[in-house]
């Protein structure tokens, strides 16, 4: 028998029993499993006996057997509840101001929660919204470039052509070319951007028709308007039947006729068009157009497949088209082709070069959230905090609540229902909130058409959650810790409520740290702001406007016109332009090793118009023909190719041999948010001019821009003018920049405001809790600075914890957020941090302060009256 | 009979209550059933058969010794009420009853 003692059936079964079990059942239950324990030992090992007997147990929690936890467990009933209601409410009342601190700041949380699930939402839902989601697919290929495999969104031109006929399972294949065209219909004459599509394009796409029938895309004379270009071109009446000159350049021209309209694109889309044209017009367009062409590249070619199992078996057969195409370029051969399903297209579109579709939302996706969780995690603390403080007021009516019957269970029922129905309150001003503040604000500031559909179902799920989330975290502490005073010490008044209590102490600190993250966060992207903002651009960028013009002959008459003007200090030509248009090239070293580089033709004068500072070497010369075998480079490539002796080194350029004679500083040509990429300039031809570079005298820009348009106007009535002031030309990038800086500012305000309220609250009991010590001091004759000094020991540590962890926080926090955003961010030092912390330390003073104010003001002998 | 009803299983532990009399508790009860039964049975069948019986006034108990074994805990023992005899006795009656009248259905079958 002593054998058995030291083995003995495990522990946790017991447990499990002992909760789940009804007790008059135990003792017996429980002495009948050991028994059988130690019956079995004696046949099996200990571990099977021991398994055994775990297996027992759970088989024993059935219904008979188990406490009836909803028995145990009463329910108030329902005029308990409505008691509950009334105290509550009377309680809100008398403190309006706590009362609406709670209430607001869950309300604002929650709206910016409802915020970001309308985000997410949209998101999601991005080109969704197609019948054929799930059988069409992207043609796109791999290819190895700078030593990554990189994968591109576009394919060969005869690609298409070539699946459809070679696979039986593929049901559609729509080819997609893009092009610049002027459109004129009457006196509305613009720049606008067509596509070249098969007439499948309204067949595999659910784009719905206003006006007109999707068949008419197979003629080669109709086009298809969205809806807004409608409204552009014809205002509201229906275009059906009207004709549409499409200018694709100067010698060429055709007349369409519109023979439909698209109905309202929906709003979480990204493929999305203009105008549709037939894909054979590409021909007219460009007569020399070579559809066989395997070197060339169509912007997008979609397939449509039943099933995957058909898309494997193409997706084996790919072989051959690699060959042909890798014979047409042997430069820049390519791992594989392969296919991106339409559903999940947009989300990868972040990691797809030169794709049909875009991602504008990385930046939205990663930090809404993020902020989502600080704003419900700030709320909540407040609460929890503020929660306390008002409890500390109802001490006697729990005491009372507690003599009369309620125990630990009813008290903490009480509280968490309360505080469901101020969660709900909250979520219904929340709803509000969102619906008519923050949804306008967000939508007008962001650019992204969110809509908060109030009758989608998993919004109220989502609201729910929230809502039992939000209602438990907030409310769960407070209410255990109320109700767990014994009743006799509440009325015998020894309680030292709130004084030294370790977890609000913890809340403070954690808000304090989320605050000074926040406030961190908006006070670096202002600093960030205004360092882009007087970032040079790496040539002088004011001062300058330029013209684009279609054709040689269109370049040298407005040249000769624009000569006349007075203020114009220099002028330049060029094939390609700084902000408008790079070409890309492959450059071939003597060593074989190729690069992908940008390409600039320009024309001697450009770097002294444009301002660019060469650094090594010389410019180009005009009349010198060796120039014409040429390079100027940017520091950037010398950089990335690790050119020890530049000048002079030898490169191919499509078959010709150039040599490097200059090297100009790194210049932006592409906003901040972009990498300076490798780039070389070449001496154009004047043939292949295309853009006009004035520099003016300060001052005269404006002058000069509309002599531009008026020359222009005058000698080419029919083609609209392109052109503009340099330093538009990054369109709405400082814009951007603005918006974040906004979109920082408020999130920081609303944080600080919610992290001050708590502290508020906070502060308030516990002062509350030591009125009567503070009136013994001022009677006793402290004055207004011993007094000072006694509220604020208190506060200093956690204060100054709070900070010394939430400053390096705070610091990493700001370089993750800004290094994923900006390429060439601000580089950060301590000052940010330290604006942040000094504004949260006068936070956290002036609180105090008016705390000590209440003190001084007190009359003694109301404090010592005060219970 | 009327309203009471009796499960098989429920009629099968009354009687191994019965058979067993002093030593009738929950350990005893379930593996004098194994044996019989010849098949495993689990602890929470017994109890919850037995709470059930006793609800339904079938079973009466009270606390008997406690032993080393059982970590010193008491068992209990169950003892069948009269009211649950009368009830098996009954049954014993309708069964044999069926009983008897199987031969001559059986032999009747045979003559069709």
């Amino acid at each position: 028998m002593s054998a058995f003692n030291d083995i003995g059936p495990p522990r946790w079964p017991l447990n499990i029993l002992r909760f789940f079990i009804k007790k008059e059942y135990l003792e017996e239950i429980e002495g009948d499993i050991e028994e059988q324990f130690y019956y079995n030992i004696e046949r099996w090992p200990v571990k099977k006996a021991k398994r055994i007997y775990a297996v027992e147990v759970i088989k024993l929690l059935r219904p008979v057997l188990l406490k009836k936890l909803g028995h145990s467990i009463t329910l108030p009933s329902y005029p308990m509840y409505r008691n509950y209601f009334k105290t509550s409410f009377r309680g809100l009342m008398r403190n309006p101001l706590t009362a609406f601190i709670n209430v607001f700041g869950l309300s604002v949380a929650i709206g910016i929660c409802l915020i970001v699930y309308a985000f997410m939402l949209y998101d999601r839902s991005i080109d969704q919204f197609h019948v054929n989601k799930h059988e069409i697919y992207l043609t796109t290929f791999t290819a190895d470039r700078e030593g990554e495999t990189q994968q591109y969104g576009r394919a060969p031109r005869p690609l298409g052509e070539r699946l459809r006929q070679d696979f039986a399972q593929i049901k559609n294949v729509c080819r997609v070319e893009e092009g610049k065209v002027v459109i004129k219909n009457e006196d509305n004459v613009f720049h606008e951007q067509i596509r070249y599509v098969d007439p499948s394009f309204l067949d595999m796409f659910t784009f719905p028709l206003k006006w007109g029938a999707p068949k008419s895309l197979s003629d080669l004379n109709s086009i298809v308007l969205s809806e807004d270009m409608s409204i552009k071109y014809f205002g509201n009446d229906n275009p059906l039947g009207r004709d549409i000159l499409v200018i694709f350049n100067d010698t060429t021209k055709k007349t369409f006729k519109v023979s439909g309209v698209a109905a309202t694109f929906p709003k979480s889309r990204d493929i999305e068009f203009d105008f549709l044209v037939h894909f054979d017009n590409t021909k007219v367009a460009d007569r020399t157009y070579d559809t066989d062409d395997w070197s060339a590249f169509l912007p997008a070619t979609f397939i449509q497949v039943e099933n995957s199992v058909g898309l494997q078996a193409i997706e084996h057969h790919l072989a051959p088209y690699k060959k042909l195409q890798n014979e047409a370029l042997p430069d820049r051969p390519l791992v594989a082709f392969s296919f991106e399903p339409l559903t999940t297209l947009h989300e990868k579109a972040s990691t797809l070069h030169d794709a049909i579709v875009h991602d504008y939302n990385v930046e939205g996706r990663i930090g809404m959230p993020i902020i989502a969780v600080f704003m419900i995690v700030l709320a909540c603390f407040n609460y929890i905090n503020i929660a306390i403080v008002s409890a500390s007021k109802r001490l006697k009516e729990i005491g009372v609540r507690k003599v009369i019957g309620a125990n630990r269970r009813k008290v903490i029922m009480q509280f968490l229902s309360e505080n469901v129905v101020v969660t709900s309150f909250a979520a219904g001003i929340g709803i509000v909130l969102c619906y008519f503040v923050f949804l306008p604000w967000f939508v007008q500031f962001s650019g992204w058409e969110l809509e908060l559909p109030l009758l989608h179902g998993n919004l109220w799920l989502f609201l729910i959650a929230l809502l039992l989330f939000t209602a438990l975290v907030s409310g769960l502490y407070p209410a255990l810790y109320v109700s767990h005073f014994e009743p006799v010490k509440i009325f015998r008044g020894s309680l030292q409520f709130g004084k030294r209590n370790p977890f609000t102490r913890v809340f403070l600190c954690v808000q304090l740290i989320l605050a000074c993250m926040t406030i961190t966060a908006g006070v670096v992207f202002t600093q960030n702001n205004h360092f882009q903002n007087n970032r040079s651009w790496g040539y002088d960028q004011k001062h300058l406007v330029y013209a684009n013009v279609p054709d040689a002959p269109a370049f040298d008459r407005l040249h000769a016109a624009m000569k006349q003007q007075p203020g114009i200090l220099q002028s330049a030509g060029s094939a390609d332009h700084l902000g408008k248009k790079i070409s890309p090239v492959l450059l071939r070293q003597p060593s074989h090793q190729q690069y992908e580089a940008g390409r600039l033709a320009v024309d001697a004068n450009y770097f002294e118009t444009m301002g660019l500072r060469l650094i090594a070497g010389r410019g180009f010369q005009e009349d010198s023909e060796n120039d014409r075998r040429a390079f100027v480079v940017n520091e950037s490539l010398v950089r990335t190719l690790k050119l020890k002796q530049p000048l002079g080194q030898q490169f191919e350029l499509n078959g010709t041999p150039y040599e490097i004679i200059g090297i100009v500083q790194d210049f932006h040509s592409q906003n901040f948010f972009n990498e300076i990429r490798p780039t070389v300039f070449t001496l154009a031809a004047p043939g292949d001019y295309r853009y006009l570079s004035l520099r003016v005298e300060s001052g005269a820009e404006e002058r000069a821009y509309q002599a531009l348009q008026q020359q222009w106007a005058k000698l080419y009535p029919e083609i609209p003018f392109q052109g503009g002031h340099q330093v538009d030309t990054w369109g709405t990038y400082f814009h951007q920049v603005n918006r974040s800086e906004t979109f920082n500012k408020v999130i920081a305000t609303i944080a600080v405001l919610l992290a001050s309220l708590g502290l508020y609250g906070l502060v308030t009991l516990n002062v509350s809790g030591r009125i009567k010590e503070f009136s013994i001091r001022k009677m006793l004759g402290a004055g207004i600075r011993s007094i000072a000094a006694v509220m604020l020991r208190q506060y200093t540590s956690l204060v100054a914890v709070s900070l010394l962890l939430g400053a390096p926080l705070s610091y990493l926090f700001a370089q993750a957020y800004l290094d994923m955003l900006f390429a060439y961010p601000m580089p950060l030092d301590y000052t940010g941090t330290a604006i942040a912390l000094i504004i949260l330390a006068t936070i956290v003073l002036s609180v105090i302060a008016t705390q000590i104010r209440r003190i001084v003001k007190l009359r003694s002998v109301e404090g010592l009256k005060m219970e | 009979m009327k309203k009471t009803k009796l499960g098989e299983f429920e009629e099968l532990v009354l009687l191994t209550i019965a058979a067993l009399r002093e030593d009738a508790y929950g350990l005893k009860i379930k593996q004098e059933l194994e044996e019989r039964l010849r098949e495993d049975l689990s602890m929470g069948s017994i109890q919850s058969a037995l709470k059930r019986l006793e609800e339904k006034g079938f079973l009466t108990s009270e606390f008997g010794e406690a032993t080393q074994k059982r970590g010193g805990k008491r068992k209990r023992i169950y003892e069948i009420t009269p009211y649950a005899h009368r009830t098996l006795a009954e049954l014993k009656a309708i069964r044999a009853d069926l009983w008897k009248s199987i031969p001559k259905l059986a032999s009747s079958l045979k003559t069709i």
